[in-house]
């Protein structure tokens, strides 16, 4: 049995006194797993995302990531947990959120930040091996002719190249990725999905991505989880997910709109 | 060919009509702003008629400037270095002084507990007028040019270091949280993810700055605090115009030269 990267048990999110915008009573994400998350928008896909890396705080439950385990509701023992644990998550965000005015190199280098101890990395001073790491990402993600570039300069898909090869540097056990294709066309988004997936077998990590299109998740995933209203409404292998399931996952958003009266 | 619009079949709903509280808001307004002017101009005593009366002594004291006294040329020229040199180091210690300060006013990076009292001090600094500072160095340290460094550099900071606060907060949110996400630390993610977004804005407010504290620097020799205001006081008061004139011209100079320089390596940053 391998161990889990990702435990949550009777977990509850609310944001201020409206029903709770993630509701899930057992879910469990083992090491290696390649995991997609759909649903319709408001479905909690994001919340369940973040609340992994520390950036949502749950209202009661019990969560487990990378081996620490936090109570919510009971005592506010999980103040401590953002730097050490996120720096063993990374996060690949749907607006890249790269720095534009930074070329590609130091935007894929500042991903070992959490590493880096001292003064001297402010002055840019970083480790030769960091910067080995950060090349080899970069030709990982095949942005080398990039390289010294300013990341205005590249298109929407390679500046997400440079979020995926940031977390390559980072080394995370685990990679989150927040609808990381959404601004993408759909050629360039299966090109990115797979880079992901390929990253994540290469390195060894555990990818939990949410994504809009059942179409990727069914192509690229290896478990697709289904989320709805904050629920788990659907869990399981990528290969059963047929219609039937997307249909219940979206609900009636997927049937064919009544086309439009006239006047 | 381009189709036009269909009109369409539905009657046009009546376009939204001017409420009564907004025209009357404007006309407030407009009442308020006649009010004031009216007031200035009779306090000041301002009249049309003694102004065209006045262009006499105006046109002779001109005369009395001309021909500009070039002999006059080398103390411009040294005073003029001498305030430029104030003007440089004021703005490189109002710099050096602005960035701890803007660094907890942005409200992006400190708690609202810490960046708003920091605001409103330096909204106070803002208010003290630079020959009022300039008095007290004058006092504390004696005549010449490095009481004119200090005033410039402490009236620079109410204003460098809120510019540089807003130029922080300026800053995309989304970089900074995927470096947080990578585990780095606060200061790490001020110099990655909001100094290099910045940096532009940051060395547009220091030029701005700059040009200010050259133009400001140019009156701190009137009182005693160096530079070339220290000459034009002097030779106001014993009637030498014609070296004033000099000295207005060598001013205008520098001051045109150092405005086409920023604004030249302001077209450059982006």
């Amino acid at each position: 049995m391998s161990e889990s990267v990702l435990r949550l048990r009777d977990l509850r999110v609310c944001y201020g006194s409206r029903p709770p915008v993630l509701d899930v009573q057992a879910l469990e994400i083992d090491a290696g797993e390649i995991v997609c998350l759909i649903g319709p928008s408001g479905a909690g896909k994001t919340t369940l995302l973040r609340l992994a890396n520390g950036y949502v705080r749950a209202e009661s439950g019990e969560l487990e990531v990378l081996g620490s385990r936090f109570r919510f509701g009971l005592d506010d023992s999980n103040k401590q947990r953002d730097q050490t644990i996120r720096q063993r998550i990374g996060f690949v965000f749907q607006g890249f959120n790269v720095v534009e005015r930074a070329s590609v190199f130091n935007n894929v280098l500042w991903g070992s930040l959490g590493r880096q101890r001292g003064l001297g990395v402010l002055l840019s001073r970083f480790p030769e091996s960091d910067q080995r790491l950060a090349m080899g990402a970069i030709a990982e993600v095949d942005l080398l002719e990039q390289a010294t570039r300013r990341v205005d300069t590249l298109s929407g898909g390679q500046q997400q190249r440079v979020g995926v090869a940031r977390v390559i540097v980072q080394q995370p056990d685990l990679v989150l990725a927040d609808e990381p294709v959404s601004s993408l066309d759909p050629v360039l988004a299966a090109e990115i999905v797979e880079l992901l997936v390929e990253v994540a077998r290469r390195h060894g990590a555990t990818l939990i991505m949410s994504l809009h299109l059942p179409a990727l998740a069914q192509r690229f995933a290896s478990r697709v989880i289904g989320l709805r209203s904050g629920g788990v409404v659907w869990d399981g292998d990528a290969q059963a997910l047929d219609d039937i399931a997307i249909a219940a996952i979206y609900g009636s958003e997927t049937s064919l709109p009544a086309p439009e009266s006239g006047r | 060919m381009t189709s036009k619009v269909r009109a369409t079949s539905h009657p046009v709903p009546a376009p939204p009509e001017q409420s009564l509280t907004a025209t009357l808001r404007r006309a407030t307004g407009m009442i308020a702003l006649a009010v004031a002017i009216a007031w200035a101009w009779h306090g000041t005593g301002f009249e049309l008629g003694r102004l065209a009366s006045s262009l006499g002594p105006l046109t002779e004291f001109l005369g009395r400037m001309t021909p500009p006294d070039l002999s006059a040329l080398e103390v411009a020229w040294r005073s003029t270095a001498e305030t430029l040199q104030i003007a440089v180091l004021g703005t490189f210690l109002a710099v050096v002084l602005s960035i701890p300060p803007a660094l907890l006013a942005a409200a992006n990076l400190t708690p609202a507990w810490i960046h708003q009292p920091i605001r409103w001090v330096l909204a106070l600094m803002r208010g003290i007028p630079l020959l009022l500072l300039a008095l007290m160095f004058v006092a504390a340290l004696g005549l010449g040019p490095v009481p004119g460094v200090l005033a410039i550099a402490v009236h620079s900071i109410g204003m460098l270091a809120k510019f540089y606060a807003d130029a922080f907060e300026s800053a995309r949110p989304g970089p900074i949280e995927a470096l947080d996400s990578a585990g780095a630390n606060w200061l790490q993610r001020v110099r990655y993810g909001v100094l290099t977004q910045v940096a532009p804005d940051l060395a547009r407010d220091t030029l701005f700055r700059f040009e200010l504290n050259l133009r400001e620097s140019l009156v701190l020799g009137l009182v005693g605090a160096g530079g070339i205001g220290f000459y034009i006081q002097l030779y106001i008061r014993s009637f030498q115009y014609t070296r004033v004139a000099t000295l207005t011209l060598v001013i205008l100079v520098i001051v045109v030269l150092v405005e086409q320089g920023s604004v030249a390596i302001r077209h450059r940053l982006r």
